[in-house]
């Protein structure tokens, strides 16, 4: 049972926002392999482990593939090739210079994801519907985060319906296929008769609220956990400034 | 309104409708009606499926006719103010501000329910939340009206793990918690078990002591002959007063023979249990159920009880884990909601859908639409019929495979007295060939007229 996380999701985000530009900024190997191991204790501690390391690596694999190929293998970089096939050629420097945008991406892939596995959506929700923000915005990241869980529904709905008529109950990577094809036509058309059903309906129940609006659910919020957000906003926008000027005297 | 309201008399809500028509229809959908409703009163209208009773309640709720699309001619007034519908005119209706006044509980309540809310408390205070109601004022209002429908238990529940009659329930209590002047109840009874039943009764008698008009459309005005300050039916577009009730009773009795002694048996379950993937505990538990040729059982039990759950896994789409099951020959399943059914674009396409061209069974699809009396609809989108003729469209995919055990969810949900009399001849046809037929439903009198015997869930 994964555990929850008693932070307002502005926190989470405040502080993952920070980390990452800095951790960019900083583009120090070591920092950056130390904020995705912190990263991965956390995921540990709040049992998402698992499911952080396997979208990580979905997401990451691709990516140090594809700087690897850029930057390690058919890069036009002069200095000297410690291995060269044909056109093929290792360097030191490519290598450093596709590990350096590799690990970077990974800071963000990581701290994102775990972002999105520690912060309850309906919570995030909440607080924005609790802000000041337009309610505007509120509504459309419910529509957006809510969208895919409630396909998620409707395709495996459809796919009952189906099976009980036989189809799509193939196995394999051409069942798979097979159950793509057959419910992606249904699936579209199902979502916008039932966007269009719903619709008239949360025009009727006052949403979006254009004005003054309050919810039922609370989001545990302190003064501590302010003071926090605010220190983590303006190291996210000062922090990569003043890492680049000291980054830029050290160099002169 | 962008429309400026006219004080008028005294009816909280009235319809003076001379036609309305969709975009596009050949002929008026409804014609000639004329409406009142009084404050505390309870109007019940009544019609075969495809009669306009769901049209007229989204016209009384404001939600039709849709702007520089469908055509009314008339004039609705809401708690003393009026708005004129004319061919040369036709006023926009601020949906959330009709709604203050006239509420609308939809035939598939689920669609009521605004899908983005984590728990069933949130989703009853859905409309104070977006009204700016403090929220001390909504919490008490949430466990007060909670209490009244004993929907304690359902408060920290996902909205999406509700069974079809808890869904309705909150849907209605999500909607009476704004207290509008005239609630509007498309088939508000559908799926619900008999103490659900009891309750939204309790919920109707203790709102028109407070003052709320209630305006009910259902298939048949039977349940409500003894409450109800106006009887009316919708047929051709008009509304009628009902005269002698028992007139407009079609008799569906249909005699079954008992199953033969010693017939083989078609299901055997022993000490089964079920439980939904990632769930914290078993839906189903020690399960014993046996059914022989030619028997109908009956499924009886509250909302939640599992009954649901106990047909998807005689239809395999469930697997036991724990226990036997043997099932001996085909099943064919009618879902509750039949939306969750129907996903082509024409009703042929649904009912012909994964049937090879060279297969036996396809000479069966013709035979079995004209058995439902749905050939007219053949190049219909299967949402646009009304919604007995979805149903009836949903039972005839499952027929057309010729299932030697026909399993039933809540099928007289949506099916008008035309429909019901179908379903009842399609279950005599099934046992007659040496079948077997399941069904749950809340319906107790299509019940006891079809089902041999009634297994009992508890929950």
């Amino acid at each position: 049972m994964p555990r929850t996380i008693k932070l307002h999701p502005f926190t989470i985000l405040a502080i993952a926002v920070a980390v990452i530009t800095m951790t960019t900024a900083a583009s120090l190997w070591w920092l950056s392999c130390a904020v995705m191991a912190l990263c991965l204790l956390i995921a540990g501690w709040s049992g998402h482990l698992k499911k952080l390391a396997v979208l990580s690596g979905a997401m990451l694999l691709p990516t140090f593939l594809s700087l690897l190929l850029i930057h390690g293998l058919i890069s036009r970089d002069q200095s000297p090739a410690i291995a060269q096939w044909g056109p093929l050629r290792v360097t030191i420097h490519g290598l450093e210079v596709a590990l350096s945008l590799g690990l970077r991406t990974a800071v963000l892939v990581v701290v994102g994801l775990l972002c999105g596995l520690l912060i309850d959506r309906h919570q995030l929700v909440a607080a924005i519907d609790l802000s000041p923000v337009p309610p505007q915005l509120g509504y459309l990241l419910a529509a957006s985060l809510f969208l895919l869980p409630q396909m998620a529904e409707k395709q495996r709905r459809i796919g009952e319906a189906q099976a009980l008529r036989g189809a799509g109950t193939g196995n394999g990577r051409a069942g798979w296929f097979q159950r793509v094809r057959l419910r992606a036509v249904p699936l579209v058309l199902a979502s916008m008769q039932d966007a269009q059903d719903r619709a008239v309906h949360l025009s009727a129940r006052g949403f979006p609220a254009y004005g003054a609006h309050t919810r039922l659910r609370t989001v545990p919020d302190s003064p501590v956990q302010r003071v926090i957000r605010w220190t983590a906003a303006i190291c996210a926008v000062l922090g990569p400034i003043l890492i680049l000027l000291l980054a830029a005297m050290g160099g002169n | 309104m962008d429309r400026k309201l006219i004080p008028q008399g005294t009816a909280v809500l009235g319809l003076d409708l001379r036609t309305f028509s969709y975009l596009d229809a050949p002929e008026p959908v409804l014609r000639d009606i004329h409406l009142e409703v009084q404050p505390g009163s309870l109007t019940v209208i009544s019609g075969h499926s495809g009669s306009g009773k769901s049209t007229l309640g989204a016209i009384l709720a404001g939600l039709l006719p849709r702007h520089s699309m469908d055509q009314l001619a008339g004039t609705l007034s809401v708690d003393g103010s009026l708005v004129e519908f004319s061919d040369s005119s036709s006023p926009r209706i601020d949906i959330a501000r009709w709604s203050q006044h006239v509420g609308l509980l939809p035939q598939d309540a689920g669609h009521y329910l605004s899908g983005i809310r984590g728990t069933v408390a949130e989703e009853l205070a859905f409309s104070l939340e977006n009204a700016g109601t403090p929220r001390e004022q909504m919490h008490l209002k949430v466990t007060a009206l909670a209490q009244r429908l004993r929907l304690d238990h359902l408060l920290q529940r996902h909205p999406d793990q509700l069974s079809g009659g808890q869904e309705r329930l909150v849907a209605l209590a999500a909607l009476a918690i704004s207290e509008p002047e005239v609630l509007v109840l498309d088939e508000p009874l559908a799926g619900l078990d008999q103490q659900a039943t009891a309750l939204v009764s309790e919920l109707i008698s203790l709102l028109r002591a407070q003052g709320t008009a209630l305006v009910i459309l259902a298939r048949t005005h039977r349940l409500w002959e003894q409450e109800a300050d106006a009887l009316w039916l919708l047929d051709q577009g008009t509304l009628q007063r009902i005269p002698d009730a028992a007139q407009h009773q079609i008799r569906t009795e249909t005699q079954h023979q008992h199953p033969a002694e010693g017939a083989p048996l078609m299901l055997s379950m022993e000490s089964v249990r079920l439980s939904y993937p990632g769930a914290s505990g078993p839906a189903v538990q020690d399960l014993d159920l046996q059914v022989s040729s030619g028997e109908c059982l009956g499924l009886a039990g509250p909302n939640g009880s599992g009954k649901t759950t106990v047909l998807k896994a005689i239809a395999g789409l469930l697997q036991p884990v724990a226990g036997t099951m043997s099932v001996a020959g085909s099943t064919g399943l009618l879902l509750q909601n039949s939306s969750d059914q129907l996903f082509e674009r024409t009703v042929l396409r649904e009912v012909s859908f994964g049937i090879p061209k060279k297969s036996s069974l396809h000479q069966c699809i013709s035979e079995v639409l004209e058995q439902l009396e749905l050939e007219s609809y053949s190049h219909t989108h299967p949402y646009e019929l009304p919604a007995s003729a979805r149903r009836l469209t949903a039972l005839a995919t499952v027929l057309v495979r010729e299932p030697k055990i026909l399993l039933l969810d809540e099928p007289t949900e949506g099916l008008d007295e035309v429909g019901e009399a179908k379903l009842k001849e399609i279950i005599a046809a099934v046992l007659a060939r040496g079948g077997a037929v399941i069904l749950s439903t809340h319906d107790g009198k299509f019940m006891d007229s079809v089902a041999h015997r009634v297994h009992h869930m508890n929950q």
